[in-house]
């Protein structure tokens, strides 16, 4: 029998706000352990939290970058479970009434996976086991989360894979967090199941956790569909677990426990109040949005006549596509700036981590200037990759390499002089051309552009020389 | 109903301790509390909508940087400590 | 004139320093702690520090604010920086908080006397001051007597006069209560008027701090001192305003509702002495409205069902890793944790949490807690419609006297009961004052209790500012401590 898979995301992403969730520590990565704490987020007792603004801010610009709905009225809850690493033995997050409600990740097939909610809340401390003891740190206890939770809509390793891509790539676009999966900064938990293919019913399902790369994701959820698929095909059962990824091993295993009773009691957060957030507000937040990457993608396609494939690598990070926009500013033609982007350039940014970065040595501007000498007619497309290069070795602009000589047409004296000299110095290919030979005629035109050093029109040379020789 | 289970089930969840020997006076007294509780359950369903008491909303911190408490201070309280952490040794 | 102006007069004439006054105080302490057992932290060095401060600030003709150089006392669920705070627990024993409660803030900076921290039940879970690690406070009318909970500690050291004045928390009757048991005045103000930042948390959406005072300007004073907005409590409003200017106007006029729920169940000596409260301010011009107030009658099971419930959750951190007591013998962290939770709660305590843990659970939320949640609106609206007829509500502050020691801890149900006349204000966050309004036939002082709306601090301290002038004899002085 053919199964499918079907699986569901819940994605925390750290938000990149100065301070934590509750109080004005910094969220900064790294510092000696228990540095970035004070009371209220040790959970010293009598300590209260206080809501940071930009945390529901970046909630919001998340919900609107995938097309959710921002909830006129939110509110915090606490989910309650005792762990070291939790100082108040409760979470505050949201279940009742989250930030924002639905909405969809689009992916390039067209299809979209539909969003459940965006809550925000906050991360737990670090621990750390050594020879049974256990060290706690709560540097990173408090600092702000958003867990977007998808509708169990994927059905492939690949579509899970361009879900998370893309879930990276619009964060990363509207600078709400660095989705760095290694550092934790992005975690996912996968729910996963699988059916008869053809099948409505959903299957039991297990929750996978613990994956640090997108690659571990994939590999994680192929075991863990090979492994419910054998066992019911041995004619066994699927049992509702939490299961850990090890990527050493390439398994999953269970990480129930007897100690471990799920039940988190939610209940609305005495300390905190209610979120109103207004509809001018959403407006004001959707309006300071940059444009997505999907959108984006879609208006070079379609406007700028970019070829698709070409449009999906210019957008796929922030900066390469503002690069693009800039260095596009009035040229004729954008597939020129996009072929210069994604071949010289390219060839000069070779990592993904670069490219994000697109630190480039030669400025938007710059080849905005290149590309409109070209534009004019003034230089020829072989001499603006020759100074392209150039460009990139010196940081300079194009001026430096091109002298006034170089750039505009010949004037007609000039040209008529320079075919009379190809003709007559150029007996033999006269001669063949005469004979019937019409490439002879390719070897005059050479003479023409070598001696106008590129600037000579070759076509009007040719049909110059033509008439010269009758 | 309140059953030795659920005594037992929510003492898990309280990280508490019951005795076994206290269980079942312990599930008799709970279920006489929650027969007192239970008294709400009279009440006409109402649907009043309770927020919180003065109906507030959107207070909000600024995400501006506090100076953190040194590591030592934080620690000062704790039963055990090492290399800066909180520490629970295993013992036994 | 109250005992902080008493004070104010007495230092700035310099009938006395405020170090020798503050010497007697902690005499006194000394002398009686023993069988009021009110303190259970006296903190007589820094006092002292404080105390000649303030001298040398009269010394050199500085003017001294009116709550400065006076010795007081703080319940032990207030948070004192450096000063151990430990909710009268086990589980909390040698923990010495690394920041101070925002009310102490306040009252520190204005050179405030803290004599030390006194007595209260568990993590306020009780009404008698006996759940208390440390053994009950006692009363200063009858040693024998509880002195009412949970500001046990607190009722019992101001009604004894070995502190001029002191702040307790409320969060079902926790001020009011012992205050009425102790012959003394308790005001809990409405929810958001003084920041909760630094108390102990036992019910955070009904707890507020408040005064526990001798005399009604007393507690206007104190409250005009803490009522300020609190930008680490996202709950606080802060009171505008003063009640101090307004707490001698005239009261004729002034409609003074008797919800007839109130009276059910109270024991006769104290309807009684709540009537003639009644009559007494007829005699003073005001009237008095009778109304029914059917909500009352789920507000206990409401209130149980809410501070459990929270409680269950601010308690669980109570683990032995970050501050506080630890178990000495374990195997691995959860066995760590229980154990430590096991024998540093008391038994109340316990109790509260698993019922807490219980009405939260799944299969239950919807039943209890999200009733309750319910009710708690109901309520609110109820008290609103309530002051359409009338300005304050009258009513007893507890159904009885003070009891015997050791009578509460038998039946938690009947303990339970103690609360009906104080949990309504919590649950609707309204402010309320406890003012002795006589005796029983035993000595034992009758305390009733000023309802007021919203934020109406100003009109239910005037009320019992005019009861008192009109009903002096009810406010007594006990044999204990400090004779100004």
């Amino acid at each position: 029998m053919k199964y499918e898979l079907v699986a569901g995301f819940e994605t925390h992403i750290e938000l990149a706000t100065k301070t934590k969730i509750f109080c004005g520590c910094t969220t900064q990565f790294g510092g000696e352990p228990n540095t970035h704490c004070c009371p209220v987020c040790i959970g010293l007792p009598g300590t209260l939290p206080k809501l940071n603004r930009q945390v529901v801010r970046y909630g919001i610009m998340a919900g609107l970058a995938t097309h959710g709905e921002i909830a006129e009225i939110s509110k915090m809850d606490r989910k309650n479970y005792c762990y070291p690493d939790l100082s108040k033995a409760y979470q505050i997050s949201q279940l009742y009434a989250p930030l924002t409600i639905g909405g969809y990740v689009e992916l390039s097939s067209g299809k979209k996976i539909r969003l459940h909610h965006i809550h925000i809340e906050e991360d737990a401390g670090k621990l750390i086991h050594q020879h049974g003891d256990t060290y706690v740190d709560y540097n990173r206890g408090g600092v702000p989360l958003i867990e977007i939770v998808s509708e169990p809509d994927i059905r492939s390793i690949d579509e899970a894979r361009e879900y998370v891509e893309k879930l990276q790539q619009v964060m990363r676009y509207i600078g709400i967090s660095d989705c760095k999966m290694q550092e934790g900064s992005m975690r996912c938990d996968v729910n996963i199941s699988v059916r008869p293919a053809g099948s409505e019913k959903l299957g039991t399902r297990t929750e996978i956790k613990n994956m640090n790369s997108i690659n571990n994701i994939c590999k994680a959820m192929e075991y863990e569909f090979e492994r419910q698929v054998d066992l019911i095909e041995s004619g066994g059962q699927v049992v509702q677990e939490t299961l850990r990824y090890d990527d050493a091993t390439n398994t999953t295993s269970s990480m129930r426990s007897k100690e471990d009773a799920h039940d988190y009691r939610y209940f609305r957060d005495p300390d905190l109040v209610t979120i109103h957030v207004t509809k001018d507000e959403v407006e004001e937040i959707k309006a300071s949005l940059p444009e997505l990457p999907t959108e984006k993608c879609k208006r070079y396609v379609d406007e700028l006549s970019i070829p698709e494939k070409d449009a999906q690598l210019l957008t796929k990070y922030r900066n390469i596509s503002e690069y693009f926009d800039k260095a596009c500013k009035g040229v004729k033609s954008p597939k020129t700036v996009s072929n210069f982007i994604i071949g010289q350039i390219f060839s000069r940014v070779e990592t993904e981590s670069d490219k994000e970065i697109f630190d480039v040595a030669v400025s938007p501007e710059q080849l905005n200037e290149l590309v409109k000498l070209l534009d004019s007619g003034k230089i020829r497309n072989n001499l603006a990759k020759a100074t392209l290069e150039k460009m990139l070795d010196s940081g300079k602009g194009a001026l430096e390499f091109i002298s006034e000589s170089d750039m505009g047409g010949l004037d007609e004296n000039a040209m008529l002089e320079l075919c009379r000299q190809a003709v007559e110095s150029n007996a033999k290919a006269v001669e063949d051309y005469k004979n019937g030979k019409e490439k002879a005629i390719k070897a005059l035109v050479g003479f023409v552009m070598k001696n106008s050093r590129g600037k000579a029109d070759a076509a009007a040379a040719e049909a110059k020389i033509k008439d010269l020789i009758g | 109903m309140v059953t030795r289970e659920d005594v037992e089930n929510i003492a898990l969840l309280s990280k508490l301790f019951v005795p076994e020997e206290e269980l079942d006076s312990l599930t008799q007294s709970m279920q006489e509390i929650i027969d007192f509780a239970d008294e709400i359950n009279k009440a006409p369903s109402s649907d009043e909508a309770f927020d919180n008491i003065n109906n507030l909303s959107n207070v909000f911190r600024e995400d501006e940087v506090v100076e953190s408490y040194n590591s030592e201070e934080i620690l000062k309280n704790a039963p055990e400590q090492a290399e800066n952490h909180f520490l629970v040794r295993n013992r036994e | 004139m109250g005992t902080i102006a008493k004070i104010h007069e007495m230092l700035v004439s310099k009938q006395c320093s405020c170090a020798e006054l503050t010497k007697s105080y902690l005499d006194e302490i000394e002398k009686s702690n023993g069988e009021l057992n009110a303190y259970v932290n006296v903190t007589g060095d820094e006092a002292l520090k404080t105390a000649e401060k303030v001298d040398k600030k009269i010394a050199s003709g500085e003017e001294i604010g009116m709550l400065e150089g006076v010795p007081m006392t703080l319940k032990d669920n207030l948070s004192t920086k450096g000063v151990e705070t430990t909710c009268c627990s086990k589980i909390l024993t040698g923990y010495k908080p690394i920041y101070n409660a925002t009310v102490w803030d306040i009252l520190q900076s204005q050179n405030s006397v803290m004599l030390g921290k006194t007595n209260m039940d568990e993590f306020a879970m009780g009404s008698s001051c006996e759940t208390s690690y440390f053994g009950g406070a006692t009363n200063p009318f009858n040693t024998k007597h509880v002195s009412g909970g949970s500001s046990g500690g607190v009722a019992s050291a101001v009604g004894a006069n070995i502190a001029a004045y002191g702040l307790g928390s409320d969060t079902g009757g926790s001020i009011r209560q012992p205050a009425s048991f102790c012959g003394i005045v308790g005001l809990k103000p409405t929810y958001g008027s003084v920041s909760r930042y630094g108390l102990i948390a036992y019910a955070s959406s009904l707890d507020q701090i408040g005064p526990i005072t001798k005399s009604v300007e007393d507690a206007s004073i104190v409250f005009d001192a803490i009522s300020k907005y609190d930008d680490k409590d996202s709950t606080s409003k802060g009171f505008s305003g003063d009640t101090y200017s307004s707490l001698n106007n005239d009261i004729k006029g002034m409609k003074i509702g008797i919800a007839r729920e109130y009276l059910d169940g109270v024991r006769d000596d104290v309807k009684e002495a709540v009537l003639n409260a009644a009559e007494v301010y007829k005699s003073l011009g005001a009237e008095i409205v009778y109304f029914d107030l059917p909500a009352l009658k789920f507000a206990l099971p409401v209130y149980y069902i809410i501070a459990c419930a929270e409680a269950s959750s601010n308690l669980g951190r109570y683990d032995g890793i970050r501050y506080g007591y630890k178990t000495e013998h374990y195997n691995g962290t959860h066995d760590m944790i229980c154990r430590t939770r096991s024998e540093g709660f008391g038994e109340e305590v316990k109790r509260r949490i698993l019922l807490g843990t219980y009405v939260l659970s799944a299969g239950y939320y919807d039943a209890y807690y999200k009733k309750a949640q319910n009710l708690r609106g109901t309520i609110v609206k109820a008290f609103n419609e309530a002051f359409t007829h009338c300005d304050v509500i009258l009513a007893p502050t507890v159904p009885m006297t003070a009891f015997e020691m050791g009578r509460a801890v038998s039946d938690p149900i009947e303990t339970y009961l103690t609360d009906i006349c104080t949990v309504p204000v919590n649950i609707a966050g309204l402010p309320g004052v406890s003012v002795p309004c006589g005796f029983n036939a035993k000595g034992m002082p009758i305390g009733m209790q000023l309802i007021g709306k919203s934020f109406g601090e100003a009109e239910i301290l005037n009320a019992a500012y005019k009861y008192q002038q009109a009903a002096g004899e009810n406010f007594k002085d006990t044999k204990w401590g400090v004779k100004l």
